[in-house]
């Protein structure tokens, strides 16, 4: 057995592994996956928002916090504007005429990471919750989550993030990409491993944000280092599945990939910061850490392999195309051929699991069924453009370009 | 409590992971076994192809004490053998590229190799006691390429002269020969004939013509 054949079967080792595991939890837990605890008490809350250049959409996120349901003595909305360039301030200001519960804090432009920590400083409420100035939450969205924090070790609670806008086939296909997080995030819940809480709703204890020193300005996704840095101080973070914000998503590949882009980058910056904690500390040690950095390598091993795969075949046809100018008949040759080997076989039970989860996902999402021809688009596009934001990061990492990205 | 539901949670990644073993030792069971399968076929075509090349050598024999007129018989069986394991070469090639695991093949691969070998040394004594009647193409390829273009070029050749064969019937015996397996008898054949690269083709034992040629180029040096 060669190398390069270890190096597939341990590649269909891990993703099987990790698929049979949200399979097995999505068997286990289902009847709990709208479950939520009940709010005895109601802390109060206050909704941090900032915004930079956010003009456009503003105004409707503060509304949809001004309508959702909580008691209205319990809650405060801070705007927090972050140098804005645009509108963005004198939307804010009329805004805090209309509703008392507005405060603005207006600041030079320094990062959204830096932006929170200033509000946190002032804000009055027990709670924090943190709401991107493009991101709407349904009315029952609070309600949902702060029940959990009755367990006084949940130190953040994260919401269910669909796509508002889905306008266009990136837009569609956005719908399915956020549909799968959602659905692996809730089942991730059901083992204390959610190890995102996202930016377009997440409610944080401000008394824990404090104690661990806020958010990270350096990092470039303030909201998985938070996280991280809860659950590394043996906090738990949980997941409410009818919890549900709607967010603005990228309508062109070119913003598309800049997203991604920093997602990556941060996500290994925070990999990096914390691997230390590997094997130690509970589900965050034995499975977070190690099931975050797996995907990360098992993702660059994928890309290294079609690489080799279309280096061999592009090279032929290279060649073949090359010859044809000398006579070679290069269309009579075309062949499609697949012989059966053991590694297509393995390969074909890891797809197949694989669109199985997908299929289940869809099932118990806002998308409903989807039939195995859409699953497969999403599966052999969509996701296949996966690859060009890790590269990018890739790049720019090995050459240090971090903080282009950094506001 | 809280251990309860720790020890609950720590048992769903144990359970995933006997599931996770049992599905790859299933999928291995079944893979290896279809593999298995195929190698225990290739080495089955491989004992007859060895049977059906004592079958001839023993008729050479046989022919050669007999006149020029057992010639024409000679000659039908030679082409019989050498359609049959050109084309059943073509189909065991692909079983070879196919099997990851094993490399139990490597060694049928070499007695493969000695079998056409001695097959062209067949045909050359039918050349010369039959008055030249046919002509020889000798592929001589590498059976460990070392890089996607050389795997290109050859698999380009191949096709060349497959289509030349497909067109040329019975009147051309091709022999594809892997020169890089370290058998002496392919080695002295080489140097004999002055093949230093692979991909090369001799044709007729006499013109030698390395790298890409297109099908008409080829034809034109044969005779028939």
């Amino acid at each position: 057995m060669d190398i390069l054949t270890l190096v597939y079967i341990c590649l269909f080792f891990f993703g099987i592994f990790f698929i049979v595991i949200f399979l097995v939890l999505h068997k286990r837990y289902l009847p709990l996956l709208y479950e939520n605890p009940k709010i005895i008490n109601h802390p109060s809350v206050s909704f941090l928002v900032p915004a930079y250049n956010e003009q456009d959409s503003l105004q409707n996120t503060i509304e949809a916090l001004i309508e959702i349901e909580y008691p209205k003595n319990k809650k405060e909305i801070i705007i927090i504007n972050d140098g804005s360039k645009d509108n963005t301030l004198k939307l804010a200001k009329q805004l805090e005429k209309k509703y008392k519960v507005i405060k603005i804090l207006d600041k030079p432009n320094s990062g959204k990471a830096n932006s929170l920590n200033e509000a946190v400083k002032i804000a009055k409420g027990e709670l924090i919750a943190v709401v991107d100035a493009d991101s709407y939450p349904k009315k029952d969205a609070l309600i949902n989550m702060v029940g959990h924090f009755e367990d006084p070790n949940v130190a953040a609670v994260t919401s269910r993030v669909l796509v508002k806008n889905k306008n266009n086939w990136l837009g569609k296909f956005q719908v399915l990409d956020y549909s799968i997080i959602a659905w692996t995030r809730k089942l991730l819940d059901f083992v204390d491993s959610v190890y995102v809480t996202n930016g377009p709703l997440s409610i944080y204890k401000k008394d824990v944000v404090k104690k661990i020193g806020s958010f990270d300005p350096k990092n470039l996704t303030e909201d998985i280092e938070i996280t991280w840095h809860i659950l590394s101080e043996g906090y738990t973070t949980r997941m409410s599945y009818n919890a549900i914000v709607y967010t603005t998503v990228p309508e062109d590949l070119k913003t598309w990939i800049k997203q991604r882009v920093r997602w990556n980058l941060g996500g290994i910056q925070t990999v990096n910061k914390y691997w230390r904690s590997m094997f130690k500390k509970g589900a965050f040690g034995y499975f977070v850490i190690p099931y975050v950095s797996a995907s990360f390598i098992l993702a660059i091993i994928g890309f290294l392999l079609m690489i080799r795969y279309l280096w061999i075949k592009g090279s032929y046809q290279l060649i073949a195309l090359y010859y044809s100018f000398q006579g070679y008949d290069y269309f009579k040759y075309i062949e499609f051929s697949i012989s059966f080997t053991l590694l297509l076989f393995l390969g074909l039970i890891f797809f197949s699991l694989a669109i199985y989860y997908y299929k289940t996902g869809f099932k118990h999402s806002e998308t409903g069924n989807k039939s195995v021809l859409k699953i497969l688009a999403y599966s052999f596009f969509y996701r296949a453009l996966y690859v060009i934001p890790l590269i990018i990061a890739l790049y720019k990492l090995a050459k240090g370009d971090i903080r282009w990205y950094t506001k | 409590m809280v251990y309860e539901i720790m020890k609950t949670k720590s048992r769903i990644f144990l359970e995933s992971l006997v599931i996770t073993i049992l599905i790859l030792i299933i999928g291995f069971y079944i893979g290896m076994s279809i593999e298995t399968y195929r190698t225990n076929k290739i080495v089955t075509y491989y004992k007859d192809y060895e049977i059906q090349a004592l079958d001839l050598k023993l008729q050479n024999y046989y022919f050669q004490i007999m006149d020029e007129s057992s010639c024409k018989q000679a000659i039908e069986q030679n082409f019989i053998f050498a359609d049959d394991i050109y084309t059943q070469g073509l189909v065991l090639e692909k079983y070879e590229e196919a099997n990851q695991i094993s490399d139990d093949l490597f060694r049928e691969k070499k007695r493969y190799v000695l079998l056409k070998t001695e097959l062209w040394l067949n045909s050359l004594l039918l050349k010369q006691k039959c008055s030249n009647p046919f002509d020889t193409i000798v592929y001589f390829y590498s059976g460990d390429p070392k890089n996607s273009a050389q795997v290109a070029q050859q698999k380009i050749l191949s096709n060349v002269l497959k289509t030349v064969k497909e067109d040329k019937g019975n009147t051309v015996v091709l022999l594809p020969i892997a020169g890089d397996l370290k058998l002496k008898a392919v080695d002295l054949q080489m140097k004999v004939y002055n093949i230093k690269t692979l991909p090369s083709v001799l044709i007729n034992e006499k013109t030698i013509l390395e790298g890409f040629h297109t099908e008409d180029e080829i034809k034109s040096y044969l005779k028939k």
